[in-house]
């Protein structure tokens, strides 16, 4: 099936006429994206050297991309066979995969009946970019996040981070829908919960 | 009629507007009644709304410095 969209047709075009700008561009607007899927599986030094491992392999692959997937698409695929290259090399076999002991944070806020025991606290701020200014939360937020399972870690980070559609999140982690559906949901809530209790204390 | 717990486990796929239209509609009738999980999914939503910008873009030295790896091929 061929998936190409104008905005992939024009980039292919682009890396015709002028590679090395265009690939440039790639790099600027892709890099920390594709740093934050390389430290779901790896540590930080390691995962800047898979990802500059990943720039160098796409650079030399890039005249083959034929667009049927978008470019961050195919460079996310790189980074996260750079990645688990590595731990298997380490050692140490990537697992995404649904655990029992991943649990769902508003799991135990709810009546028998299924009604709020344990209801939202209402936060002070009225919009993502109000969140975006508290500092201190941003970095309970990139705390959490660390902290997450590498499983949910990374399907938060391919979807609210990076947009991808679901179908494609599927098919680089190699997750059924469901289970992809299952860990972006308990992601969010341990960090939905986590905002709340900044929220009340003012910490993590 | 949907309980809360349901609204919560179906605020994902609301917010990915994945919902057919009568869940949307039930959804709806649901959040009309409980302020309790409008306040979920407008937080919810929020919350997502600020991971959506979380990564900026690279530094120019940083591109520099991933170009001439790429271009010397390690």
């Amino acid at each position: 099936m061929d998936r190409s969209t104008p905005e992939t047709l024009n980039l292919l075009e682009a890396l015709r006429r002028e590679k090395d700008p265009t690939f440039a561009g790639l790099v600027e607007r892709h890099h920390a994206k594709l740093l934050a899927v390389a430290r779901s599986y790896l540590k930080d030094g390691e995962a800047e050297e898979a990802v500059q491992e990943a720039w160098i392999s796409a650079y030399k692959a890039i005249d083959n991309f034929e667009g049927r997937s978008s470019i961050q698409t195919w460079l996310i695929r790189i980074v996260i066979n750079e990645a688990k290259m590595r731990l298997r090399k380490a050692g140490r076999e990537p697992t995404v995969s649904l655990s029992s002991v991943d649990s769902d944070a508003m799991a135990g806020r709810f009546k028998e009946n299924g009604s709020w025991r344990e209801p939202p606290v209402r936060w002070d701020f009225s919009s993502p970019d109000e969140l975006l200014q508290e500092r201190n939360l941003i970095d309970c937020i990139e705390k959490t996040l660390t902290s997450l399972p590498v499983n949910q870690r990374c399907v938060m980070e391919l979807r609210d981070m990076d947009g991808l559609e679901f179908e494609d999140i599927c098919n680089v982690l190699d997750l059924s829908a469901s289970n992809v559906r299952v860990l972006l949901h308990r992601a969010r809530t341990q960090l939905f919960a986590m905002v709340e209790n900044y929220q009340e204390t003012g910490q993590c | 009629m949907l309980n809360c717990e349901r609204i919560v486990a179906d605020a994902d796929r609301l917010l990915a507007d994945e919902l057919g239209a009568w869940e949307r509609l039930r959804v709806r009738a649901h959040l009309l009644m409980c302020h309790h999980c409008r306040r979920y999914v407008r937080q919810l939503r929020l919350l997502v709304g600020a991971l959506a910008g979380w990564h900026g873009k690279a530094n120019p030295e940083q591109v520099k410095k991933i170009m001439d790896i790429a271009r010397r091929g390690g």
